[in-house]
């Protein structure tokens, strides 16, 4: 199954593309569309538009003709005189009625001259009387212009064969005098207009050809096989019956029934017509459609191929990383991800793996401290379970001591005593200030019996020192230290100063010997580590021979008070002072 | 509105404008009201010459007037009796120009024209236009106006380019020792007679085209008379059947005694062939001729009265006429044009009396100094007689009277018959 091959990421962006891309198909389509349908329409509008203009210039040629022929016929000396007062003879009116008949106009299929003394010359078997041409109305055809060829499609009256043709009429004027004119009307065949459209049948044309006269009659129409003009064709034909303009009056029309092209004879008024039926429009765009489809189906198969390898390059990383992520249970640190993409993927590859890196570390941290807490714990355990025995043993040792009158030996069973019961502090973690003290200076007794007259010390308490509370033990390892370093250079004099204060409403420790001062370079490294993680700071003394106590008191106190917690050595021409400063004032007990 | 509504929008706007572009164009072809309006007109070429007649007034119209009106002429070259001959024929075709030029020399055709409404009565554009009539000389402002005040033929300014006289070589009267025109009509015949002698053909004559040479010999030696000049200036006389008559067709088988052999059924341009040839020694014409003649032969050519100082002048044969058929605003340019032409000749006028055209040379000095000559004005036969008579009588009579196939009496008789045809046609 497809969906299931390809990743989430890559679906969507698949789908996303894939959207995109028809969309511009489908836009690109529907402007491809439009501009090949306007080329196509304009292809055919001049195909069509030619082949009519072609059309109204054969007819405009047929008008000439007709124009120039019966010019002729009024310029014959024999029609002038036959307007001339003086009558014509009867043989040369016999002789005028022929002359009309070798007249230089093919399909004429009668003609008929009225003079202006009511003489009518026609065929000889025409035998129509002047009578029979008032009768005609034929007389009421020609138009108020005073010798323009006129070109009119009626019924036959004049010939009586009641049938609709073309005639050709016009008004004969004598070129010397002012006489009245005599008419001429020529009777055109059907083959007259018809050669215009040469010898092509109906169902070989494909366009929908015609001639309509300046009233609007259709003399002539051609339609391919199977259509017809309709009825809102034929009145925008016809409605162009009343331009005043000539030439191709229409062209490339968009109408019901295709596309229109129109020629009006100037002379004449008459109008052809061409009517592209829309289907050859159509038949030429389809297959154009049809080549459309076919390459835009082509382009998306390819886009989607495209797309498919594409995607990959970026999506298979990301699934790597997905399966790394979704299968890492915690315990294997050692499955890597490698990336090569050149792209910012290598580098979350690469971050992946410095966070198992930083993971793994800290997981061994968290274990080495669960083992020092569980030791710490066990060893708190241990002595929680023998303080009686370690009472009893050393109240039995100062009994002794008493008896034999041994009071150093006292003192310091005394002084142990109470440092071992403070230490233990039922296993509480936070005591008060003053137990605290009395453990310190319980300490500092037992190292005053052993390093006879090495120091002495001070203890000033400015604050209630039994409602005060403080994280225990983080007095004596000071002191321990200030003995063990502070006074190492001396045999006696030290001086060991506690001082318990509130600054600013925060309980400060100060502790200060006068012993030789710390070296600058330590003062700073310690006072550093305040500031570093807890994790980094056992990184500080690698050696874990010096500075071990002091870590463990600033770690204490930073995951009991926070890092607000302040911890720092000020060092003096004659000592050292150790500054703690918890960021309360002690008086709350949250283990209570 | 969302993402989807722009989308759709923007899509259904796609497709139609996709849609677009396949409506037609109907061509309703308005006139631009800026557009330049063409005037038709037919001018002649000179055949003999090649000159285009009256191109410089044409010129000076289409450069004043471009981008507003534009003559379009049209250039055929044909004498002016074959001119004539197709305004007739352009008439009953219902295909004259917009402007006509010789229809006064035609008097039943231009008859025919006034009653067929033919033309635009110009009588309007002239009386209310103070500038335009009173650059017409009143002598023919009137020839030109008809009995009813209407004007038919816009003028030229003056008569004074209208006039006919004598063209004479003067390289010719010198071999027969002649060394002036003559004055008198007897010294004429005298003059004939010695160039005669000499071997000089002394006339150029012919009788096709109105016999238009030989006629003005014969007008103006007619009218050296007073009955005679009152005979001439008589519209469409009732008889030739008299002294008047008779005199004149003694005149005329007098002068083709002094003519070469082509003369008779010959038209103007045979005559005219004679005489700048050399040919020929004399040749009757008007002002017109001068910028025909061959620069190379203009200097043997001198214009004279003909003799007993008369002059043959009809103003009114140079109006020039508008067609009532065309387009309102062709026959507004029309009548500019013919405005501004007579402007035009107006101002030719002034620098042609004071001798200050370009290009003067001893022809047209000779013709002003004629002019200034207070010579007596004898009418164009042309505008008074009848046409048949001037366009068949004359050109089928004249040969036979000068072969003596008819006298001077069935001569006149004819002229009388061309009356009553005329007559009866104009009836």
């Amino acid at each position: 199954m497809i969906h299931k091959k390809i990743s989430g990421i890559q679906k969507k962006y698949l789908s996303y593309t894939l959207a995109l891309f028809i969309l511009a198909l489908f836009l690109s389509s529907i402007g491809v569309w439009a501009y090949v349908r306007n080329n196509m329409t304009r292809v055919i509008v001049d195909k069509y538009g030619f082949m009519n203009e072609k059309l109204g210039i054969s007819l405009d040629s047929l008008y000439q003709k007709s124009d120039e022929v019966t010019a002729e016929c009024i310029m014959d000396n024999d029609v002038q005189k036959s307007l001339r007062a003086e009558e014509l003879q009867d043989v040369q009116r016999n002789a005028l009625s022929k002359y009309f008949a070798y007249i230089d106009l093919n399909h004429v299929s009668e003609y008929c001259y009225v003079d202006n003394k009511k003489h009518v010359y026609t065929k000889s078997y025409s035998k129509i009387t002047y009578e029979d041409f008032e009768n005609s109305k034929f007389a009421t055809m020609l138009s108020e212009k005073y010798s323009k060829t006129e070109w009119f499609w009626t019924k036959d009256t004049l010939f009586h064969t009641g049938e609709e043709a073309l005639f050709v009429g016009r008004y004969v004027r004598s070129m010397d005098y002012s006489h009245k004119p005599g008419m001429i009307f020529l009777k055109m065949d059907q083959q007259f207009l018809e050669n215009l459209f040469g010898k092509n049948e109906n169902h070989t044309i494909d366009a929908a050809v015609g001639i309509v006269d300046k009233n609007g009659n259709f003399c002539l129409e051609r339609y391919p096989q199977g259509f017809l003009i309709n009825d809102t064709v034929r009145k925008k034909i016809v409605s162009l019956t009343q331009s005043e303009d000539f030439g191709v009056i229409l062209k490339g029309y968009q109408t019901a029934g295709g596309i229109l092209q129109v020629y009006r004879q100037q002379e004449s008024g008459m109008l052809v017509f061409t009517l592209v039926p829309n289907t050859i429009l159509y038949k030429e765009l389809n297959q154009i459609l049809l080549v459309l489809v076919g390459i835009y189906f082509l382009v998306i198969l390819v886009t989607v191929v495209t797309s498919l390898y594409i995607s990959k390059i970026f999506t298979e990383p990301i699934q790597k990383l997905s399966a790394a992520m979704e299968n890492f249970d915690g315990k294997d640190f050692n499955h890597k991800i490698e990336l090569h993409t050149n792209t910012e993927l290598d580098n979350i590859g690469h971050s992946y793996n410095e966070m198992l890196n930083n993971i793994e570390q800290l997981l061994i941290e968290i274990k080495n401290q669960e083992k020092e807490l569980r030791t710490s714990e066990l060893n708190m355990l241990i002595n929680q379970i023998n303080p009686h025995f370690l009472y009893n043993t050393l109240d039995t040792i100062y009994m002794l001591a008493r008896i034999n009158g041994e009071e150093t030996t006292m003192k310091m069973i005394q002084a142990l005593s109470k440092y071992l019961r403070l230490s233990l502090s039922k296993g509480h973690e936070i005591v008060t200030v003053a137990d605290e003290l009395e453990n310190v200076k319980s300490y500092m007794e037992i190292q005053q019996i052993r390093n006879d007259d090495l120091f002495c010390y001070e203890i000033n308490c400015n604050v209630n020192a039994k409602e005060r509370w403080v994280l225990k033990l983080i007095l004596q390892p000071l002191v321990e230290n200030a003995i063990k370093y502070g006074f190492c250079d001396i045999s006696e004099g030290g001086l060991i100063r506690i001082d318990v204060q509130e600054q600013a409403q925060k309980l400060t420790f100060m502790i200060y010997n006068s012993g030789t001062p710390m070296q600058q370079e330590i003062a700073d490294k310690l006072n550093r580590l305040a500031k570093v993680p807890v994790a980094d700071m056992k990184q500080f003394f690698p050696d874990k021979q010096h500075g071990y106590g002091v870590i463990n008191i600033i770690t204490r106190l930073r995951l009991k008070y926070g890092e607000e917690v302040k911890y720092e050595y000020e060092i003096h021409k004659n000592g050292t002072t150790c500054i703690i400063q918890l960021p309360e004032n002690g008086v709350e007990n949250d283990e209570l | 509105m969302s993402y989807k509504k722009i989308t759709v929008f923007l899509l259904t706007a796609v497709f139609f404008l996709g849609l677009s572009g396949c409506t037609g164009t109907e061509n309703h072809n308005p006139r631009n009201p800026k557009e330049e309006i063409s005037i038709p007109m037919i001018l002649t070429v000179d055949p003999s010459t090649g000159r285009k007649n009256e191109e410089h007034v044409v010129k000076a119209f289409n450069q004043a007037y471009a981008g507003t009106y534009q003559v379009d002429v049209e250039w055929i070259m044909e004498t002016e009796e074959e001119y004539r001959k197709n305004l007739k024929r352009l008439n009953v075709t219902d295909q004259l120009p917009s402007v006509i030029t010789d229809l006064r020399t035609l008097p039943s055709f231009y008859q025919m024209m006034v009653e067929e409404n033919r033309m635009e009565d110009l009588s309007p554009y002239i009386q209310n236009d103070k500038e335009w009539k009173d650059s017409i000389e009143t002598a023919v402002l009137e020839a030109c106006s008809e009995p009813d005040g209407s004007i038919y033929l816009a003028p030229l300014s003056t008569a004074a380019f209208s006039c006919s006289g004598v063209f004479w070589n003067k390289h010719l009267f010198q071999e027969a020792g002649i060394s002036e025109f003559p004055q008198t009509w007897e010294e004429f015949w005298n003059c004939c007679e010695k160039l005669q002698s000499h071997g000089v053909t002394p006339l150029a004559l012919h009788t096709e085209g109105t016999a238009w040479s030989p006629m003005q010999f014969a007008t103006a030696e007619l009218a050296d008379s007073k009955e005679g000049s009152a005979f001439m200036k008589k519209l469409f006389p009732d008889s030739y059947h008299n002294p008047h008559g008779l005199q004149l067709a003694e005149t005329l088988k007098k002068l083709f005694q002094y003519t070469s052999d082509d003369a008779l059924h010959a038209d103007f341009d045979v005559a005219y062939t004679n005489f700048i040839s050399g040919k020929a020694a004399m040749i009757a014409n008007g002002y017109w001729m001068i910028d025909q003649i061959p620069e190379d032969f203009i200097t043997q050519v001198h214009f004279s009265p003909f003799p007993g100082n008369k002059l043959i002048s009809s103003p009114e044969t140079f109006g020039w006429a508008v067609i009532s058929d065309y387009k309102k605003e062709i026959k507004e340019g029309a009548i500019e044009f013919l405005k501004f032409r007579t402007k035009y000749n107006k101002n030719e006028k002034e620098l042609f009396l004071n001798k200050k055209i370009p290009g003067i040379n001893q022809l047209l000095t000779d013709y002003i100094d004629a002019y200034n000559s207070e010579p007596q004005i004898v009418p164009n036969y042309q505008v008074k007689w009848n046409s048949l008579l001037q366009e068949q009588t004359l050109g089928e009579y004249i040969p036979k009277l000068v072969n003596g196939e008819i006298t001077t009496e069935e001569f006149t008789l004819m002229e009388d018959e061309s009356i009553r045809q005329f007559q009866k046609e104009s009836r």
